[in-house]
């Protein structure tokens, strides 16, 4: 059987944001067919079996259907019932030893500093001219008034 | 060393799995050849072209040629391609022709870098919310409307003012400042973010405290208005009471238009308090407290490596395992999660480098490299030869003190065997220079007269290393910080305070003899104390690392508080979590599980504890590397409200147990009442529980869900529900659950009348007592710290007056404690909701790796050391705040004992406190001896005898 099912609702009911939604389409990893007014067609089966690996409540198909088309504004909040599974992927041989950080902000600058004291070589990736990011932007960090730099 | 910092950069692709990633980065061209700036300074200050600088956020302007603060790191200069004259228009060059050290560079390409990684890590960082598309708060328009990071660069002394504080539009200092709060938060009506920032209020205090520091005089007004107070954190309450007792105003409205003064100067503001007065204020200036947002690059981001992204866009996560993203090998940290202050933006950034660590622990040490040196050659009964290199610093020093001058003065110094004068010292090239000097000429001690030991001094005991030399032979003169920048006006004195200063440095390096670091073997063993979430978690994160590890549970479950409560704030189910990691912690073949189990004793320091543990009445031995204190908390027994009198007053906890176990008479109550801050943020316990506002929320939905008729009061002081919990609020209220809120002074009264339980409140919207008949009243009592002053006193560590353990730094430290070795997560170091503390723990593993990953440790080599003229007085013994003395018998040469201090180099930091307070000369610190000390004093007097 076919449902149709809007990517925007289906996206709220997940907690997700529609583009993900849509990056699952196209990439397969939820087959439907685009129909008519922002819809897309749906085999149930093909979706429990989806809702089933990746940790979703079935419920979701049926309330989708019995509610109907999403209202505009999205009032309700993250129905939280999604849990993204992770795949057990097989790792390659033996794994490269080095990690990639982005974002040379506090975060990044402690988990790069974390690894690299503990046997992980680093690329730390920073999009601007220097690393330090907003708090070196701050003056005191509360509660104790230290200076941020 | 193990790091590649790729500035100016960005990913462009990626493609692989776990373990094997393939990215490529774009690089931007710099302009300027990093191995070459010596960050001099020279291009910025010739540079024509001015832009706005983005650092003070517009609120000055730098050159093309920029470095984007004074500290930045790396310390290199760069060209901004796009403003540059040259780059755009063909002409110019005089950074070029100004550079010392030929480092400009604007052949310089974009290049494409291939990288292969095992997992990435990403933390884009937020945006800060752009408060100009709200009209009605004039920001753009009236030039004393500023936005809270802007007014946090106009505090700053390294900002657009210097710290003095004035406002943009007549640079008059201000004297009555408003802050409002939730700009770009908390708001769906004007903008879309639904969720509360997190920060905002405790920033908003601190700014408002501060700005007493930035203004002269007395009578400054800071005025904050506000919706709930968030201040949520650990002594956060605290420092919003004492902002209280400071005179700071907290009012809660919420202004609705901001206007310009007279002149375009100030601005007058129109607000309703809560009684429904509408009152009119002038301000000399306005702070839009303004939110966190997601990134465009965290959408890019998200994109190219097919993340999920929650409704606001920022990364989706689940509250089990709050770094890891639906893609294996991918995690998250910082704000690109959710909007999260500093000190759990550093601890989550923590437990994804543990994530990463754990997914690639088959290739641990596999790229990483350590540096050696050549062997260290003695240079006892040497004549002493010392070499002065004096620093130019481009025209840093140079500019203001005549450095030929000092040169020629420091020939004539006794045992100096060199002098040189280097444009400027920290350069590579001169490191090679002085590196053949050194073994040229002899040398054995180095006097370098430069800037800060702070940021050099590592790089010339390298360099001392590099000709084997001990690296404690060198000795830093600091005429730059101490003397070029503060006597700009004065350069004859400054030239002459510059003599003074090197004839010190010789005094003291004459007599410096080598200092051998001490070196600690590691056992590659953990202990964690505690079998909750956060214990279990610790623990799990450290086997799953290969490391020993031994879980202590002083009771005969595993599970603490976990089995009490029933869905995480995202809603999801802990039951299934809590078994699951039960049972692998149970069969995990590197850890032991030690139930009704407790440490006795506690010896030793970091890389090498000793303990006694008892296990059932009997008792064992246990040596470990690095201790994680995870001894949890609990909810406390109100003991007001008919608490234990009444059958129908619950705590949050056994509300619980009700919905697990009887949802049906939970449905058929006609009204539930909920009271908030029951034992916290009172004068027993001056903070905030931090999980009872979500709870009771979660819980009041719970009950609108069961049944939709039911009437839910919510009676709260500040609702508290940061980051995306506000949803929970949003959707409470949306339900019809009824917020009332209390003061301290006019606390619900809760009574019986006949059968009836009622709860009479007074309601400030409707300035009237309001008397509620309810079925059931839930009380959020405060969560408290489990004891653990035993642990304290066995460990030397700290708590806080209110009995929580205490970090070693509670922004940049926050699993670290003040004693090396030894770790923090969970409760016991403050109420927080299941998803931090699992963050917590994860990250503890992740520091207590960077200790158990090596098998020795290097320690400092400035430490105390007793001397033969100890008697064992041990004044020193109160004094040291490391606890690194103790009192010993010493065995003297004739076969009689005596009393003498020992020195635990491990627990030693080297400040000097027991040298300063012993009266005989019986404990000194290496590198600061009494005869150092002695020599630099009689060589400073010299000149004025």
């Amino acid at each position: 059987m076919q449902v149709a099912i809007r990517v925007g609702r289906l996206a709220q009911k997940l907690g997700v944001h529609r583009n993900t939604i849509t990056n699952w389409i196209n990439s397969g990893k939820l087959q439907a067919t685009a129909t008519v007014g922002k819809k897309y067609l749906i085999d149930k089966n093909l979706f429990l079996i989806f809702c089933r690996e990746h940790g979703i409540s079935e419920n979701i198909l049926q309330e989708l259907i019995e509610i109907g088309p999403a209202s505009p504004t999205g009032d309700d909040a993250i129905t939280p019932t999604f849990h993204p599974k992770p795949k057990e992927v097989p790792m390659s041989a033996k794994p490269i030893g080095s990690v990639l950080v982005v974002g040379g902000g506090i975060a990044g600058m402690q988990a790069t500093l974390d690894l690299a004291n503990s046997g992980y070589y680093v690329h730390l990736v920073e999009k601007t001219a220097g690393i330090g990011g907003a708090m070196a932007q701050l003056d005191k960090t509360f509660p104790t008034n230290d200076c941020a730099m | 060393m193990n790091v590649n910092l790729l500035t100016l950069s960005e990913v462009v692709d990626v493609s692989g799995e776990i373990g094997n990633f393939s990215v490529k980065v774009k690089q931007h061209p710099r302009y300027i050849d990093m191995e070459k700036c010596i960050a001099c300074g020279l291009c910025a200050q010739k540079c024509p072209r001015k832009v706005d600088d983005e650092f003070n956020l517009g609120l000055n302007q730098r050159t093309s040629a920029y470095i984007k603060y004074g500290q930045a790191v790396p310390l290199k200069y760069a060209i901004d391609g796009e403003t540059c004259i040259y780059l755009t228009r063909g002409k110019c060059k005089a950074c070029e022709k100004f550079c010392p050290t030929s480092a400009i560079n604007f052949e310089d390409q974009e290049q494409i870098i291939d990288l292969q990684v095992g997992a990435v890590i990403l933390s884009p960082g937020f945006k800060p919310f752009d408060p100009s598309g709200f009209d009605f708060y004039g920001y753009r328009k009236i030039p004393d409307v500023v936005t809270s990071l802007e007014y946090e660069r106009l505090l700053s002394s390294s900002g657009p003012c210097m710290g003095h504080l004035v406002r943009p539009s007549d640079h008059k200092e201000p004297r009555s400042i408003a802050w409002i709060q939730c700009v770009g938060s908390r708001s769906t009506n004007r903008c879309e973010n639904g969720y509360c920032s997190s920060v905002c209020c405790m920033y908003a205090i601190k700014e408002a405290l501060v700005t007493a520091e930035h203004t002269s005089g007395d009578g400054v007004r800071q005025t904050i208005f506000y919706m709930d107070i968030r201040s949520h954190g650990k002594d956060f309450d605290r420092f919003y009471e004492d902002a209280k007792a400071k005179g700071v105003r907290f009012i809660k409205a919420r202004p609705h238009t901001i206007e310009a003064g007279k002149d375009n100067c100030g601005v007058t503001m129109r607000y309703a308090c809560e009684d429904g007065k509408i009152m009119i204020e002038n301000f000399d200036l306005a702070v839009l407290s303004i939110g966190l947002e997601p990134t465009a690059d965290g959408k890019r981001l998200s994109d190219l490596f097919q993340l999920n992204l929650n409704q606001y866009r920022f990364a989706k996560t689940s509250d089990f395992s709050p770094a890891c993203t639906n893609r294996p090998g991918i995690y998250v940290a910082g704000a690109f999660q959710t909007p999260k202050a500093i000190p759990r933006a550093v601890t989550e950034a923590s437990s994804a480098a543990q994530e990463a660590a754990t997914a690639l622990i088959h290739a641990r040490g596999d790229l990483t490299r350590s540096k050696t040196y050549p062997a260290e050659r003695g240079i006892e009964g040497q004549e002493v030869r010392v070499g002065v290199f004096v620093c130019s610093c481009g025209i840093n020093i140079a500019g203001i003190i005549n450095v030929d001058e000092v040169a020629r003065y420091a020939r004539t110094l006794p045992h100096v065997a060199l002098v040189e004068n280097n444009l400027f010292s920290c350069s590579a090239d001169t490191q090679e220079m002085m590196a053949k000097k050194i073994m040229e000429h002899s040398l054995n001690r180095i006097v370098i007269a430069a800037c800060t030991p702070r940021t050099h001094e590592t790089l010339f005991q390298e360099t001392l290393q590099e000709t084997g030399l001990n690296p404690y032979l060198v000795e830093m003169a600091n005429i730059r910080n101490q003397n070029a920048w503060v006597h700009q006006r004065e350069p004859e004195m400054a030239t002459r305070k510059a003599k003074d200063q090197v004839r010190m440095a010789v005094a003291k390096a004459a007599l410096s003899v080598p200092i051998e670091r001490t070196k600690v073997s590691v056992v590659p063993k953990a202990l964690v104390i505690g079998g909750g979430v956060a214990g279990m978690q610790a623990a799990l994160s450290l086997a799953d690392q290969n490391f020993q590890t031994v879980l202590l549970e002083k009771s005969d479950q595993l599970g603490g508080n976990a089995w009490k409560v029933n869905t995480t704030d995202q809603g999801e189910y802990i039951r299934p979590f809590l078994e699951k990691l039960i049972g692998r912690v149970e069969s995990h073949p590197a850890i032991e599980v030690l139930k009704n189990a407790r440490l006795t004793s506690a010896k030793g320091s970091v890389g090498s504890f000793t303990s006694e543990i008892q296990v059932n009445g009997a008792s064992r031995d246990l040596t470990y590397g690095v201790a994680v204190l995870a001894v949890g908390g609990r909810e406390t027994t109100p003991a007001e409200y008919l608490y234990g009198e009444d059958p129908r007053v619950v705590t949050h906890l056994e509300l619980d147990a009700l919905m697990r176990d009887d949802s049906a008479g939970l449905k058929k109550a006609k009204t539930t009442v909920f009271i908030q801050c029951v034992g916290s943020r009172d004068e027993r316990r001056p903070y905030c529980s931090r999980i009872c506002c979500t709870h009771s929320v979660k819980a009041a939905i719970h009950l609108k869900d069961l049944n939709p008729q039911m009437n839910v009061y919510v009676l709260y002081r500040d609702i508290r529900t940061y980051g995306e919990r506000e949803d929970l609020y949003r959707k409470a209220r949306d339900l019809g659950v009824i917020f009332i809120h209390y003061t301290p002074e006019q606390k619900p009264l809760v009574g019986r009348e006949g059968a009836d339980l009622t709860v009479e409140v007074f309601d400030p919207i409707l300035r009237l007592p309001v008397s509620i008949t309810t079925d059931r009243l839930v009380l959020a009592a405060a969560m408290e710290a489990n004891d653990s002053k035993d642990l304290v006193e066995l460990y030397k560590c700290a708590a806080n007056a209110d009995g929580f353990l205490n970090e070693a730094h509670p922004k940049l430290r926050p699993v670290d404690m003040a004693v090396d070795g030894l770790f923090v997560a969970g409760l016991c170091n403050y109420p927080k909701p299941l998803n931090e503390t699992i963050a917590q723990a994860k990250a503890a593993a992740a520091r207590a790796a960077v200790i158990l990953s090596q098998t020795e440790m290097t320690l400092d080599a400035i430490k105390s050391f007793v001397t033969d003229k100890c008697d064992g007085c041990a004044l020193c013994l109160d004094v040291c705040p490391y606890r690194a003395l103790t009192l010993t018998d010493y065995q003297a040469g004739d076969g009689r004992t005596h009393l003498r201090m020992a020195s635990d180099k491990a627990l030693c930091k080297g400040c000097g406190l027991c040298s300063a307070t012993c009266p005989k000369g019986g404990v000194y610190v290496h590198g600061f001896t009494m005869d150092q000390l002695r020599a630099q004093v009689i060589a400073a007097l010299e000149d004025v005898a």
